[in-house]
């Protein structure tokens, strides 16, 4: 199984759970984002308060958690979005 | 930006924002209207006054998604000659303006219709958060009744 290092950059909330801006970690190139976003939980298991008001960003693209893979590729942006309160 | 030369002007800035910049930065003669919307930080929720807000944003993706609102704007609205949205980031006082939107046209019913559906997009879709910081109490990471997978389109309270 391929796998590919991708950046993980935490926002709001997400940022405060983890502790973190941003991580890089190893994940399989056609996880989905649902488990991608188990495997984020996994490593931070306080995100799991966020786990059914979130998506993600793929490449600055939204995703939300579903079965679909992502074909991830090295060095890609994927970011956690807790729900938006901009204006 | 506009095939025929206008103007997409998208600014995201920890600097204060001002109404009449963004409302001569759009004004053009062949236009009979600047529309503005002004979205200010309110010194109240629940009860709670509210002492300052700060704002995040993911900051090329906010700018990606505002661009496209422009886009859209400029489909459903093709007379619209230039389109400003400014957002403040970090440390916003109560009272001044977190986001100003300027849109000009030459009559004043698509700058008006065009002000309107950039603001309710961008709350629904530009990767920007705000926490308020109250007098006692937990700081709050707010939730805009808009965004699709946030959960407090139920609650009424909240906007």
């Amino acid at each position: 199984m391929n796998t590919e290092q991708v950046s993980v950059l935490y926002f709001a909330k997400s940022a405060e759970l983890t502790g973190l801006k941003a991580e890089n970690i190893t994940v399989p190139s056609n996880i989905s984002s649902l488990r991608l976003w188990q495997h984020l939980e996994t490593r931070h298991p306080r995100l799991s308060v966020l786990r059914d008001q979130v998506v993600l960003a793929v490449r600055q693209e939204y995703v939300p958690l579903g079965e679909q893979p992502l074909t991830l590729r090295d060095g890609d942006e994927v970011a956690v979005i807790p729900p938006l309160s901009g204006g | 930006m506009a095939a025929d030369g206008g103007q997409d002007l998208i600014t995201l800035t920890v600097d204060k924002l001002s109404a009449d910049r963004v409302s001569e930065s759009v004004t053009c003669p062949s236009c009979g209207a600047v529309s503005l919307f002004i979205g200010t930080t309110r010194d109240h929720f629940e009860g709670k006054k509210v002492i300052r807000l700060e704002y995040e944003a993911y900051s090329p993706m906010a700018e990606s998604e505002l661009r496209k609102i422009c886009s859209e704007v400029r489909t459903k609205w093709p007379s619209v000659r230039h389109i400003n949205i400014q957002h403040r980031l970090g440390v916003v006082p109560v009272t001044e303006a977190s986001v100003i939107i300027g849109i000009s046209s030459p009559h004043r019913k698509d700058s008006l219709e065009a002000v309107k559906y950039c603001i309710d997009t961008l709350k629904a879709t530009v990767p920007i958060w705000k926490k308020e910081i109250y007098e006692s109490g937990e700081p709050c990471w707010k939730e805009n009744k808009e965004c699709l997978w946030g959960d407090t389109g139920k609650d009424p309270k909240q906007s």
